[in-house]
């Protein structure tokens, strides 16, 4: 399983690379939106990709717009994981064509939970 | 620091008994931070007098509090997603087509917590069926009447919601209230609360089509299981679905049940001819 | 930038949100991204002469920011936690940075969902003197993290031009 970790907070980026990879995902870290939209182009096609929402450059939700509006990128799941929490911006979200959206702070059960619900959960895992 | 080396081995071996979570040394301080708002409930002290107090008089509740405290910090929603995969893709369809319109579909939820269970059920069941909220009756009860009254409120902090609810759920059946999140007045209506302790005598409920009663029998001895298993029985339908913990089992336990596989788990049905 | 900030007749925060709604916010932060166990204590404690700060800033109906203050050591230590899982050789000042930053930005988060909807949030900044703050317009929780001060407070903007004499800490 693979996974990309979009964030400009090089914490976040540790903390949420370091839970999916206890998951048993492999992890590529990127600092915005476009640098993440980079890697996509370059080939690196993940099963996941964790998005904040403001970010530097592109944000969270232009990447998910830009990502949904390719097809070569169907098979990727998009989660926003964000500390934006009110309900009109989750809509925002979920109609930009984001699959799941977890509201920071978290716990690694929280993220175990949501990888779950996407069918991303690797069986072998369970705490 | 009052949790003596002895309390700590206590708890750790329990845990481990219960969970298979190991507790590491150096983790005494997590032991305190989880179990002292339950001591002081109790008018204790300290966490070291709430074992102390465990071990002289084994209190089975407790004793569950305890590991539940200690292995999660919220409760998930569609915890163990099999059971409730089971309600909407077999149990529901089944009730609808056997029961006539007008008769009132009973769920229990019989160690509600602090509510995801039962509000689960009644997500589903508003998805699943037109008319649910006239329909689908779901009792939710609980031995502590903290985690009743939890319930009754149907308010979830931030951490709670992140724990396994899918966001479009979030957004179609919440409100925001401050920094929590309010199930709607539609759902909660459909959820009726009240105390009970399932190792005495019930009160009179149901009869029910369904009933949740997971993640309880664990802490019970050989007899108090059988006698939980039997007053739940004398509750549901003939044609009821009782599901258990996905660890929990009534075979070896209680013959009178039919266990059924649905899915990738299993639902357990009263034995015809008792 | 100043004409986004605040006009003189803004709502007060204090009107939106008390301490104990902050305190509870936080207390969500600290069991899930400090770490499990790790509690910010509501009790006041002397403030350190030398303090560093992160904050975010908060654009719509209400104008100001969320800003957390502590010492260096506390900053530091609060960015090990942060980054117990795969900790650097060597925390750089740009980690403490960035980790105060984050904080601030989950904070400022979850207090902006408490406010006016279709309020904006700002990407996290830090330093050693935060925005001035006027005390008619501040919700403030003065907490202790590990037995050292750790502050908390949600404050309008000032009306610009920001002078000189606002970075005299208080």
């Amino acid at each position: 399983m693979r996974a990309l970790v979009i964030d400009d907070s090089r914490a976040m980026r540790r903390i949420v690379g370091s839970i999916l990879e206890d998951f048993g995902y492999e992890v590529r870290p990127a600092g915005d939106g476009r640098e993440a939209l980079d890697v996509l182009e370059e080939g690196y096609l993940p099963d996941l990709a964790c998005v904040d929402w403001n970010m530097p450059v592109m944000d969270g939700l232009q990447f998910v717009s830009a990502v949904r509006s390719n097809p070569a990128y169907r098979s990727v799941a998009l989660m926003m994981v964000t500390t934006e929490s009110e309900t009109s911006q989750i809509v925002r979200a979920l109609a930009a064509g984001a699959h799941e959206y977890m509201i920071k702070p978290f716990t690694a059960d929280a993220m175990r939970d949501k990888l779950a619900l996407l069918g991303l959960l690797p069986q072998e895992v369970s705490l | 620091m009052t949790l003596t080396a002895t309390s700590f081995d206590w708890v750790r071996q329990l845990v481990h008994k219960e969970s298979a979570i190991v507790l590491q040394p150096g983790k005494e301080y997590l032991v305190e931070a989880r179990l002292l708002p339950m001591a002081q409930q109790r008018g204790l002290t300290g966490v070291s007098e709430l074992v102390e107090s465990v071990r002289n008089r084994p209190d089975a509740a407790t004793t569950r509090r305890i590991v539940e405290a200690l292995t999660t910090n919220e409760t998930s929603w569609f915890r163990d997603g099999d059971p409730f995969t089971a309600l909407t893709g077999t149990v529901l369809p089944s009730l609808v087509a056997g029961r006539r319109p007008e008769e009132r579909l009973n769920i229990w939820s019989a160690a509600c917590s602090s509510g995801q269970e039962p509000y689960t059920i009644a997500m589903l069941v508003s998805d699943a069926l037109p008319d649910a909220a006239r329909r689908v009756s779901i009792t939710a009860t609980d031995l502590s009447r903290e985690m009743v009254e939890r319930t009754r409120a149907g308010r979830f902090s931030q951490l709670e919601v992140n724990r396994g609810l899918p966001a479009s759920m979030l957004v179609r059946h919440f409100t925001r209230a401050g920094n929590e999140w309010e199930i709607s007045p539609t759902l909660r209506r459909m959820v009726t609360t009240t105390e009970c302790n399932l190792a005495a005598p019930l009160p009179r409920m149901g009869p029910f089509d369904v009933v949740y009663l997971r993640n309880v029998l664990i802490y019970f001895d050989m007899a108090t299981k059988q006698g939980i298993l039997r007053r739940v029985r004398q509750l549901m339908r003939p044609d009821g679905w009782l599901f258990l913990g996905a660890a929990e089992t009534t075979l070896g336990v209680d013959d009178n049940w039919e266990r059924v596989v649905l899915g990738r788990g299993s639902a357990y049905r009263p034995r015809k001819g008792n | 930038m100043s004409d986004l900030l605040s006009s003189p007749a803004q709502q007060p925060i204090t009107e939106m949100l008390d301490a104990a709604t902050v305190q509870s916010i936080a207390d969500d932060v600290w069991t899930s991204l400090v770490g499990d166990g790790e509690v910010l204590v509501p009790l006041p404690v002397p403030a350190p002469e030398v303090t560093v700060s992160a904050w975010v800033q908060i654009t719509g109906r209400w104008c100001g920011a969320v800003v957390v203050t502590c010492d260096e050591a506390t900053a530091v230590a609060l960015t090990e936690c942060l980054l117990r899982a795969r900790p650097p050789a060597v925390i750089e000042q740009e980690d403490v940075d960035d980790a105060l930053g984050e904080l601030a930005n989950v904070l400022g988060g979850n207090v902006k969902s408490l406010l006016p909807e279709l309020s904006s949030l700002g990407l996290p900044q830090t330093g050693p003197i935060p925005p001035a703050s006027r005390p008619e317009d501040l919700c403030r929780v003065d907490a202790q993290w590990r037995g050292q001060s750790l502050t908390i407070t949600v404050q309008g903007a000032t009306p610009a031009p920001h002078t000189e004499r606002n970075e005299v800490p208080q």
